[in-house]
């Protein structure tokens, strides 16, 4: 057992916090700047951190410390947690500052999109049906992309990427063609999502992993329990395969997803 | 993404052909708002690691393939344990013991029996206080100074700890960012004159003392500046 766990089961939360921090400050700092790349949000991202595990008396180690069986190194525990609270300080922060200093200065439907996408989380899809439902009937697919390319613009100032998928947001579309790949996704859906659920658990989390998270191969090896990134090939080939074989029977091709 | 349909490298030259799939795909995957069903941070964490039991994993991978939130999660600590700072981390605290064991041990092994091949046998104890005299013997090291604001920090002084041999100082940034190590038998360490502390900066340090093989008991982390007008 680790000092600072024995400390904390002697009911000792200040001495186990002192002994924690000695051994892991590094590797929370080294979690958060995985995340944030900015001097201060990495120290307002630590002091969160900080904040959060010593809430309650170290109730969130205290719980672990406390379980018979554990699933996962507690250095990864550890890093599953800052992820959390990370995306979660940078969300409300975000969300905050978004909201009041930028998205009240965006044209009505920028911001109706801006609190679709960004607060609530919806999908791009999502939010063109809801506005299409809504308040902008008329509007097209290739309008909406246009708009939504406009409001990451404002809301993003250009930034991009890793930050920007952690929050839960997809990056907006990158061009002309993608909007018209896009635009088509209402249509097929349906028969998309049909096609996806006829794979097997393991082959769905791997498509999913490959393709939407872009997680390397050797990584989607460990999560679905494959030997190897070889293994992640082939399985993702033949369940790609498959989907298309099933989508080109229900009359879809390539150019139509 | 490399197109993994035609082969080929994984730098993208050309249209990733996944790209069709990736956006009907991610069309569907919604809002992924929480739902009782949602992974805990141990299982996530296995996940992302790689070492959750197989019937476990068999059992939560429907639900991984079916929660966005949950997958999303997944991926992102996958991603942060590759990420070389952070791996380099993990290594020292989980893969620090069992690498100083299967390294040191055979050098520590033949280490000790030269000693007791060579080694002339003891004559006398002279008496003589281990290290420096203790000022107050503790479990753990008490730092002493610097702390809080100061005029000076050119050396870092504790508090000595019974049986211990060595003590380990590690002074960083406010921001986590080692900027000097040093391992002394002494209960005080003067900074090396290239070593600028910046004044108004905060610096935080703690020492450790090694009680035994591989033990070492560590002091709380304390912080300090030096008075001055805050940096720029």
């Amino acid at each position: 057992m680790e000092d600072w766990a024995a400390e904390l089961q002697q009911a000792r939360p200040d001495a186990a916090w002192d002994l924690f921090v000695g051994r892991y400050r590094r590797l929370i700092f080294a979690a958060i700047r995985h995340y944030a790349q900015d001097y201060d949000d990495v120290m307002d991202v630590f002091a969160r951190v900080c904040e959060a595990l010593r809430e309650d008396d170290l109730r969130r180690l205290r719980v672990y410390v406390r379980q018979s069986e554990h699933r996962a190194r507690f250095s990864t525990w550890l890093v599953t947690v800052v992820r959390h609270l990370t995306v979660d300080w940078f969300r409300q922060r975000d969300g905050r500052r978004r909201l009041s200093a930028v998205a009240e200065g965006l044209p009505p439907l920028r911001r109706r999109i801006f609190e679709h996408v960004f607060l609530e989380h919806k999908s791009h899809v999502e939010t063109f049906e809801l506005l299409r439902a809504g308040e902008a009937p008329a509007l097209t697919f290739r309008q909406f992309l246009a708009e939504l390319r406009l409001t990451y613009k404002a809301v993003t100032d250009g930034r991009r990427g890793r930050l920007l998928r952690e929050l839960g947001t997809a990056p907006p579309p990158e061009t002309e063609s993608d909007a018209a790949t896009g635009a088509a996704a209402p249509e097929t859906r349906a028969e998309l999502e049909r096609a996806l659920d006829s794979l097997t658990a393991e082959d769905r989390a791997a498509v999913q992993l490959y393709v939407i998270d872009e997680l390397p191969a050797e990584a989607v090896a460990k999560v679905v329990g494959l030997p190897n990134a070889k293994a992640v090939y082939n399985r993702v080939y033949r369940a790609l395969a498959a989907l298309r074989e099933r989508l080109e029977q229900a009359g879809l091709r390539r150019e139509d997803l | 993404m490399h197109g993994i349909l035609e082969g080929g490298s994984r730098r993208v030259t050309k249209p990733d052909p996944l790209e069709p799939v990736r956006h009907g795909l991610r069309a569907r995957a919604g809002s992924g708002a929480p739902t009782p069903e949602c992974l805990d941070d141990d299982t996530i964490a296995a996940l992302a690691d790689g070492t959750l039991a197989p019937p476990t994993r068999a059992a939560v991978l429907p639900h991984v393939a079916g929660c966005a939130r949950c997958r999303t999660a997944v991926a992102s600590v996958a991603r942060a344990l590759a990420d070389t700072g952070v791996a380099r981390e993990v290594d020292s605290i989980e893969g620090g013991r069992r690498r100083i064991y299967r390294i040191a041990l055979p050098v520590v092994a033949a280490a000790a029996l030269l000693l007791v091949l060579v080694w002339p046998r003891p004559v006398d104890h002279d008496g003589l206080p281990h290290r420096a005299p203790p000022i107050t013997a503790s479990a753990v090291p008490v730092p002493l100074s610097p702390i809080g604001t100061v005029a000076d920090a050119g050396v870092l002084r504790w508090t000595a700890v019974a049986g211990a041999d060595r003590y380990r100082v590690t002074l960083s940034d406010a921001g986590g960012r080692v900027l000097h190590e040093m391992q002394v038998a002494d209960t005080v360490v003067a900074l090396p004159d290239s070593l600028v502390l910046v004044p108004g900066r905060s610096y935080v340090w703690l020492v450790e003392a090694r009680i035994g093989f591989e033990r070492w008991s560590v002091s709380r982390l304390v912080e300090f500046s030096i008075a001055g007008p805050p940096p720029p």
